[in-house]
């Protein structure tokens, strides 16, 4: 199905080369796992295969590709779709027409079928993915979840040969993944050849026929994924699949001071509750994890507590006093919020702007602890770069710090560990846990469990809108029944 | 309004609606024309009363009190500058052809789902790119409008405020961000739509798109009523229109 050899390639007016002397080849109705930290080149090697490299992006290539007998950089991308599925990082903008139906049909239109043959594979799609009941539904009130089911929808309708998907799993809670897995396990049933570009390998490392690691832009291991997994992966920026939960909790280093508290929170939206009556507080110097399913009222929670939203009923306290109608900007003296793309939060022409932005409109700028910060998240390279042109890893470090460096006494951080490598949610996870010691408030929503028991010694579980347990990992994970009903199993059992 | 229940792509895919959008499209156009060239009160009288008639005839009348909900006070800030410049009647003249023009916009969008008028312009021969700016601008706004609230919230967050006089002191805040975000979405659209086959020669549209007896015949009539009068005028002066 594919063919590559002593494939390298390099963007336009960069200096390095992303791809480098690539050979290996694809048999059809294999099922590759490709693995590799951030920046190792596997975006880019998916976008070579259906030909938006070069035809979109421009660049330099050398030696041989060949996908389904075509070569990719001389047919068009549009031609090529008909052979290669290519599922992207953002579900969001994949969803292109105002229906779901109709979002779904967009692909087979395009090829010119006649319209019986549209409305049957719409039809067969949709009731394979089991979406029937989202056909009438407009996108964009779509969850993250079922958005990426309507955009795997809309290229699984152009019955693509070769399917590739780019961190599929990048924002999916557990029963979501378990979802996927099984709809992959069925595609490989069904013979069509996958390629699965993926951080978080513990989804896949027993699906895959095999596994592909590729490290700054070289194939460095082919194999099996359990014997490429015995090897030493942490190398390559991978994470083993059962380490983290099998590591101690950090102690919690909480002093006993509440920082912030809800009290009987309600909150609903458009007629659907989604807080019901949350109570939960959190310390000084404490890190709590809350964790639960898509939807289930995180980052709402989050929200609360710096007064983006406003219960209905209830109220939310910081430092002792209910926040009422006090301006978001004045609370952030006293609660950061770092929310789940760092990158709309910088805007500054520099990291060391961006650092001092806060602060100075909280008329609270202290230059030696931002050079503090700075030093502490390894920003001291990058102080005179353009924060949007940064790594995702490292935007996320550096929002982090811009918002530490109002010095607020909590922080609140919505789903920091999404699109980041191995080593990057170690770093940030050590990171956070020195903030902790230092007396800082954390509470920080997360997909992550593995990530989030090797950082938070309490996590509360959001389960329908309530706090389902609010206990240490190891009790809330010795109730499979609390588990299961907050969607959380599946990831326990991989993670 | 799109059904939200589970239902066959078919029906999704038909034509809905009394009329074919392109001869709604039409209408739409005669209105503006008229609204537009009309000099007299009475004559806007006249097309404001046929429009708000329209509009309760087609229960329009929700999205008509939300857009005039958040157009009052430009309404009156006209009626105020004109007032004051060109004097009561030119004031009213410029309220009763703005109501009109929003009322019979309102009317025309209200009752024409996008993606069907570019669906049936497509089967009249539009280009699929033409088609999918129609419809892909109305696809994204939400999500535009989304972006923009995250990253207001993203920088009030950081203690930067936003909000009235603060929106000019600290508009970098917002257009930096938004600016970076809008180009990456862009290049995520462009991504997307060629991993999906567009730009391709052809597009099959997805309803059975033909012009019937009463498109035609509403066509025929707003033909009738701009014509007539024209020919009557011209030929007897005595039934010079007044109003046009």
């Amino acid at each position: 199905m594919i063919v590559c050899q002593a494939l390298r390639y390099r963007y336009p007016a960069a200096g390095a080369l992303v791809l480098q002397d690539l050979s290996f080849s694809v048999a059809a109705g294999e099922f590759v796992l490709l693995a590799g930290a951030s920046g190792s080149g596997k975006s880019t090697l998916c976008r070579l295969l259906n030909g938006l490299i070069p035809h979109l992006h421009g660049g330099e290539i050398g030696g041989v590709l060949s996908v389904a007998g075509q070569d990719p950089r001389v047919t068009p991308p549009h031609q090529m779709s008909h052979v290669v599925g290519l599922l992207l990082q953002r579900p969001d903008v994949q969803c292109l027409a105002t229906t779901v139906a109709r979002d779904i049909a967009f692909g087979p239109a395009g090829q010119g079928q006649d319209r019986d043959a549209i409305v049957r594979r719409v039809r067969e799609t949709a009731e394979w993915l089991e979406i029937v009941h989202l056909l009438g539904r407009a996108p964009h009130t779509l969850s993250g979840g079922e958005q990426q089911r309507v955009a795997l929808a809309g290229v699984l309708a152009m019955q693509p040969r070769l399917l590739v998907l780019d961190e599929p799993f990048a924002f999916l809670d557990a029963a979501g993944a378990a979802q996927l897995r099984v709809l992959l396990r069925r595609l490989r049933d069904a013979g069509v050849t996958l390629i699965v570009a993926e951080h978080r390998i513990e989804q896949l490392a027993d699906l895959a026929d095999r596994m592909l690691v590729l490290d700054r832009g070289r194939l460095v291991a082919d194999g099996s994924p359990d014997q490429i997994m015995t090897g030493d992966i942490a190398a390559w920026g991978l994470e083993a699949v059962d380490g983290p939960l099998s590591a101690p909790p950090q102690p919690s280093a909480a002093t006993g001071a509440t920082v912030m508290g809800w009290e009987a929170v309600e909150f609903a939206r458009e007629g659907r509750p989604v807080l019901r009556g949350v109570t939960l507080k959190v310390a000084a110097g404490e890190a709590v994890a809350v964790l639960g399913a898509n939807g289930a009222g995180k980052s709402t929670l989050l929200r609360h507590g710096n007064g983006l939203l406003r219960p209905q009923r209830g109220a939310v306290r910081v430092s002792g006093q209910t926040i009422d109608r006090r301006p978001v900007a004045e609370l952030a003296r006293t609660v950061g919020l770092v929310m789940q793309q760092p990158a709309r939060m910088l805007f500054a022409p520099t990291v060391r702007d961006e650092l001092a932005a806060g602060p100075r409109a909280l008329q609270r700028h202290d230059p030696a602890w931002c050079a503090r910060l700075s030093e502490r998240f390894g920003l001291d390279s990058l102080l005179d770069r353009p924060p949007q042109l940064l790594s995702a890893g490292e935007q996320r470090r550096v929002a982090i710090a811009a918002v530490l460096a109002g010095r607020p006494r909590a922080l609140l951080l919505d789903e920091p560990t999404a699109g980041q490598d191995a080593r990057a949610r170690a770093i940030l996870r050590d990171l956070l846990a020195e903030c902790a010691r230092e007396g800082l408030a954390i509470l920080v929503a997360t997909h992550h469990l593995a990530w989030a028991h090797a950082l938070c010694p309490r996590w509360a579980v959001l389960c329908e809108g309530r706090i389902a347990a609010d206990a240490p990992p190891a009790e809330v994970l010795a109730r499979p029944e609390l588990l299961h009903r907050a969607r959380l199993a599946v990831s326990v059992g991989t993670a | 309004m799109e059904p939200s229940r589970p239902e066959s792509p078919a029906a999704l895919f038909e034509p809905s609606g009394r009329f074919d959008p392109r001869a709604k499209l039409i209408a739409f156009l005669f209105g503006f024309g008229w609204t537009l060239l009309a000099t007299q009160i009475a004559a806007l009288l006249l097309l404001d009363a046929a429009a708000l008639a329209a509009v309760a005839l087609l229960r329009a009348g929700r999205p008509w009190r939300r857009v005039l909900l958040l157009l009052w006070p430009t309404l009156l800030m006209f009626a105020i500058i004109v007032g004051f410049s060109a004097g009561a009647t030119a004031a009213a003249g410029a309220i009763l052809r703005l109501l009109a023009l929003v009322t019979i916009s309102v009317l025309f969008f209200a009752t024409t789902p996008p993606e069907r008028l570019g669906e049936s312009l497509l089967a009249s021969g539009l280009s699929p790119q033409a088609v999918f700016l129609l419809e892909g601008t109305l696809r994204f706004t939400p999500a535009m409008a989304l972006l923009v609230r995250e990253v207001k919230e993203a920088q009030e967050s950081r203690g930067i405020r936003l909000d009235g006089f603060y929106l000019l002191r600290n508009g970098a805040a917002l257009l930096a961000p938004l600016l970076a975000d809008v180009m990456r979405f862009a290049d995520d659209l462009a991504e997307a739509l060629d991993a999906r086959g567009f730009g391709g020669p052809r597009r099959t549209p997805l309803g059975d798109y033909r012009f019937k007896a009463r498109d035609w015949a509403l066509v025929a009539s707003l033909l009738a009523v701009t014509l007539t009068p024209l020919a009557l005028s011209r030929f007897y002066p005595a039934f010079s229109i007044q109003g046009w």
